[in-house]
């Protein structure tokens, strides 16, 4: 089955967009490095539960959100703890701290799991977004792909920034070095403990918003219809409503 | 460089900063505005009016520019990353502008020192 046609589209979508959207898919429905395909589209799957959860809805009005009661609505194919964790990322991610994290892995989500549990439902929430934004319906989730995960960890992934292993910033070397050049902003790092999740947000990035050498265009990148004040200006005004300080 | 005069305060929803300098400034920070606070029938008006005084092909890039940062922020905040450079002037002054530091992610970097 093919993806991300764009037939009921009222507006021509441009085909680099179709394109990272339909390879994501693919990537999306394979056994990763922690999730097997069914778990990787089942955490899709959350991610656009949690969008329609009542629970998240109340306990993101909280003063707190530990030691709130209450079940998420969801679907099926993960553990309660996974569950939570996507809706968190995907409808409270301000407040996730270090210690929510680490009470994770004593529950069982290790740290490389999460990363790759994140990277998924953020792409899949920008998937999901693009399509809201020009209104059109969300794309049907891929069949997942029959193989295990691999269990795959840099070597040279260690703690010290944030609150997960990430490779250091001139660690993009050996079967990492595609992911950078000689310096890595945190926020390429962040998810390179799942050097994947790196490569999908790369990927849908350079479609959704600029290549990495699109980034040093300040004036009008190629391939777009807009200049670079009017990209940071949406860019800039998303962010300031979701309260990233980043 | 352009040397085109901007207000940042159009990143904080003044409609009128938003057009200084920028073309379809107020129409573009309208549109990413209702589609982050997910009110989808102030966003259905947001899109016919960019589509209106732009064109589809303005509103499908500005489509995957807002959708996009609807990842970035969930990236920095579930992994605590701090920002990279804290020191830089041009940062500061932009933070400060714009009071960052009200956000709740701030303290991923204001604790990384």
């Amino acid at each position: 089955m093919s993806y991300f046609k764009y037939e009921n589209s009222p507006y021509v979508i441009r085909s680099d967009i179709a394109e990272a959207h339909a390879s994501f898919w693919e990537n999306l429905a394979s056994p990763g490095n922690w999730w097997t395909g069914a778990e990787r589209v089942a955490i899709a799957q959350e991610v656009r539960n949690a969008l329609s959860c009542e629970f998240c809805a109340s306990r993101k009005q909280a003063l707190s959100p530990y030691n709130f009661a209450g079940e998420h609505q969801h679907g099926e194919g993960l553990d309660e703890v996974a569950i939570d964790a996507v809706h968190r990322v995907i409808t409270d991610q301000t407040r996730i701290t270090k210690t929510w994290v680490e009470d994770n892995v004593v529950k069982g989500l290790s740290k490389g799991a999460y990363v790759e549990l994140a990277g998924l439902a953020v792409a899949v929430l920008s998937v999901d977004e693009f399509h809201r934004a020009i209104g059109v319906a969300l794309e049907v989730l891929p069949d997942a792909l029959p193989g295990a995960p691999d269990g795959y960890m840099p070597a040279l992934a260690s703690e010290g920034t944030g609150y997960v292993p990430m490779l250091p910033n001139d660690g993009a070397i050996g079967k990492e070095a595609d992911l950078w050049g000689d310096r890595g902003a945190n926020v390429l790092r962040a998810f390179s403990a799942v050097p994947n999740a790196v490569r999908d947000w790369m990927m849908i990035s350079s479609a959704q918003y600029l290549s990495f050498e699109g980034m040093a265009n300040f004036d009008s990148p190629e391939n777009r219809s807009i200049n670079r004040m009017q990209i940071e200006l949406v860019a800039g005004r998303v962010s300031a409503v979701n309260e990233c300080f980043y | 460089m352009t040397e085109t005069e901007i207000d940042l305060q159009g990143v904080n929803g003044d409609a009128k900063a938003a057009d200084t300098g920028v073309q379809y400034g107020a129409e573009l920070m309208q549109f990413a505005e209702t589609f982050a606070r997910r009110d989808d029938e102030a966003l259905t008006t947001a899109r016919n009016s960019l589509l209106s005084v732009a064109g589809e092909a303005v509103l499908v890039d500005a489509a995957g520019v807002a959708a996009n940062f609807q990842r970035m922020v969930r990236i920095a905040d579930s992994m605590g990353i701090p920002v990279d450079d804290m020191a830089s002037e041009l940062s500061q002054s932009i933070r400060t502008e714009l009071e960052l530091t009200r956000f709740e992610g701030a303290r991923n970097s204001l604790s990384a020192g």
